[in-house]
């Protein structure tokens, strides 16, 4: 059993488990993830695609073998820091005791001796008497920073699993004007979305108005890319966009008049035979010399010049129609007037605990605090005494040695 | 004003052939001479990206030219600062090619000056780009003197050798700086990611990039901090390793589109 958690606390399985992290990320970032598998057969091949699917290539990030991987790192990380803790609790005074018994670096007349001493002061570390002997001693919190940068990295792996695990998050495509109620009852109203600001610079803004479900809290904001609302833990992201045909539909024989709002293709129809197909709405068109036109498929910005591409079925006969806002079809006793299309955001809704959010920060901070305790305040002791100067450090000290080399140069 | 980053260029090329001259017939005043001119480069270099922050009114950080040009400013600013601390040669002859390579890496990328995406409109965008120039600049010259380290040992200086230490130490220092910033970039670029995708980490090429170079570097500290490893092999795996980081620089935005693909 020793020898077992010997093995996992090691840093060779810990080296050994980091190479697969590599490999595998190597291999999702090079072959597309999360696709159906038609598109790797087009991709790579039928056979390549193969062994791509069995292996779990398409999705490398979410595969068992990936997660046991994260999982063995965790146990490591765990077993390692309990190991280092142990070791690094009596390592200060172990420390002052190889700096009392290490061999002088060389010998010191009293003037250099008082030199060196004046510099340690100078330089903040901490002087101590022991044995008759000056000893200096610093940065002793540098023991634990690779505990430290290991506990938060582990610490890493688990908020952030579990802000993963515990987030509340819901997608929803809504119309401006339209309303949508959140899980504590409070509503969030879409008033306006644009594509484009006034300038025609792409923006993808939503104009939202968020209500307590007490209706005592309100709170308004334009929200877009990296300005998300924050309203009563919930934090709403403008997440995609979209734009949506409209149509006026009337009926003369009853005076009635709808306007519907076209997400995707349809056919509207009062007898099951005739009526109007809904394909596409192109955002744009280019009319050639002949008179003919070309259709933009797609566009980042605003549809421009928008086209209704549409079928129309009456009496068994099926005609294409490319209409734009303003016209109006007749089907029967139905009228279809083309309207500008609307442009509408998909938010999403998020909520993390706040004591995760809380942890996942505090968290990040320890690891840049606890790299920079590792790398740049490694524990020293330094003894000066008149037979000479000795500095003792678990890391190289080859910069204070070449300081104190220096020093004591111009001391000569 | 792109006249000012052509004659940076420039006088980086001078700089770097008088350096490497000086070095390899031992001419003091050339390398003093090499010094000057790259202190003029550098000069210029600031004064073009001084400009060029003024003409975009943002930091100008936010294309492959720009970030390659934070780049190759920050390794001369590096350079120049260890120089100044140190007073060690090698340290010169390791940083100057790096700036040179990285600033005609940049002469090659688009130089107009486009506005800031809607993506990149952050508060975390200078602390996350800026920390990244300077944490790729810490790993190229870090690469740069594993290099320098491969042709002494080469041209028979001993491991045991004093300046082949301290530019093994160095090496070593400059990893430790290169991964603590490229911490901050990771985890800025996480909080950033919540922000404007609600996602903390999507495993975009880019990301996973970032990761792998950190794991890279991760194994290179253990080794050497564990293992004991020092030297040639450390050298090695700082030349290795900074191929990595050229990938995740370059390599990313031209061949694996992402969500970073704005960054080209």
């Amino acid at each position: 059993m020793k020898k077992v958690i010997s093995f996992f606390r090691s840093m060779k399985f810990g080296m050994i488990l980091l190479v697969l992290v590599i490999v595998c990320s190597f291999a999702g970032s090079l072959i597309v993830q999360q696709r159906e598998p038609m598109e790797y057969v087009n991709r790579y091949g039928a056979g390549a695609a193969e062994v791509i699917l069995a292996l779990g290539l398409d999705d490398v990030f979410s595969a068992p073998y990936f997660i046991v991987l994260m999982a063995a790192l965790c146990v490591n990380l765990t077993l390692c820091s309990i190991t280092r803790l142990t070791a690094t609790r009596r390592a200060g005074e172990r420390l002052r005791q190889q700096a009392l018994s290490a061999p002088a670096t060389r010998t010191l007349d009293d003037g250099q001796a008082q030199r060196l001493c004046a510099y340690f002061k100078r330089r903040r570390y901490r002087c101590e008497e022991r044995d008759g002997q000056q000893l200096f001693v610093k940065n002793l919190a540098g023991f634990y920073g690779a505990f430290l940068v290991h506990l938060s990295f582990l610490l890493i792996l688990i908020v952030g699993v579990a802000a993963v695990i515990t987030a509340e998050v819901r997608d929803e495509t809504v119309m401006p004007g339209d309303t949508l109620t959140l899980a504590n009852g409070a509503r969030v109203t879409v008033e306006s979305f644009r594509i484009e600001d006034e300038t025609g610079t792409l923006d993808y803004a939503s104009q939202l108005t968020a209500v307590s479900s007490d209706g005592q809290r309100r709170a308004g904001k334009l929200v877009r890319v990296n300005e998300p609302l924050s309203f009563e833990g919930y934090k709403i992201y403008q997440q995609t966009y979209g734009t949506a045909g409209r149509l006026r539909i009337d009926r003369p024989s009853n005076g009635s008049s709808e306007i519907m709002t076209l997400t995707e293709p349809c056919f509207l129809t009062l007898n099951g035979r005739d009526g109007l197909f809904y394909q596409a709405l192109y955002p744009g068109y280019v009319r050639g010399e002949d008179g003919s036109i070309t259709l933009i498929a797609s566009t980042s910005g605003a549809y421009t010049d928008p086209v209704y591409d549409i079928l129309s079925v009456a009496d068994g006969m099926t005609t294409p129609v490319l209409a734009f806002p303003g016209e109006t079809l007749t089907i029967g006793e139905v009228s279809f007037t083309m309207l500008e299309p609307v442009s509408y955001p998909g938010l999403r809704i998020k909520r993390i605990h706040p004591a995760v959010l809380g942890a996942l920060y505090a968290v990040f901070v320890l690891m840049v605090a606890a790299l920079y305790i590792c790398f740049f305040m490694p524990p020293v002791a330094v003894r000066v005494s008149k037979g000479g100067y000795a500095v003792v450090s678990p890391k190289t000290q080859t910069g204070l040695l070449l300081e104190l080399e220096t020093l004591l140069k111009e001391d000569n | 004003m792109e006249v000012l980053f052509f004659a940076a260029l420039m006088a980086y090329f001078f700089a770097v052939i008088l350096q490497i001259v000086g070095v390899a017939i031992s001419r003091e005043k050339m390398m003093r001479a090499a010094r000057c001119v790259f202190a003029v480069a550098l000069i210029l270099h600031t004064a073009f990206t001084v400009w060029r922050g003024i003409a975009a009114a943002r930091i100008p950080l936010a294309n492959q030219f720009e970030f390659a040009s934070g780049f190759a400013w920050a390794a001369a600013i590096l350079g120049f600062v260890l120089f100044r601390k140190l007073r060690q040669e090698w340290l010169m002859t390791a940083s100057m090619p790096v700036a040179f390579l990285v600033l005609s890496y940049a002469a090659f990328q688009p130089m107009e000056i486009k506005e800031l995406m809607p993506a990149l409109r952050s508060t975390w965008f200078a602390l996350h780009i800026g920390a990244a120039t300077f944490s790729y600049a810490s790993f190229a010259i870090a690469g740069g003197l594993g290099v320098y380290y491969l042709v002494m040992l080469r041209k028979g200086h001993g491991e045991d050798d004093t300046r082949m230490r301290q530019t093994d130490y160095m090496t070593y220092r400059l990893i430790c700086l290169g991964f603590l910033l490229l911490t901050v970039v990771i985890l800025s670029g996480a909080i950033w990611a919540e922000q404007a995708w609600s996602t903390w980490w999507s495993w975009d090429p880019k990301e996973t990039w970032a990761l792998i170079t950190w794991i890279l570097y991760a194994i290179y500290l253990h080794q050497r901090m564990r293992m004991k490893w020092q030297g040639k092999r450390m050298a090695l795996f700082a030349v290795i390793a900074v191929i990595c980081v050229i990938f995740t620089f370059a390599g990313v935005n031209q061949l694996l589109p992402g969500l970073h693909s704005y960054a080209v």
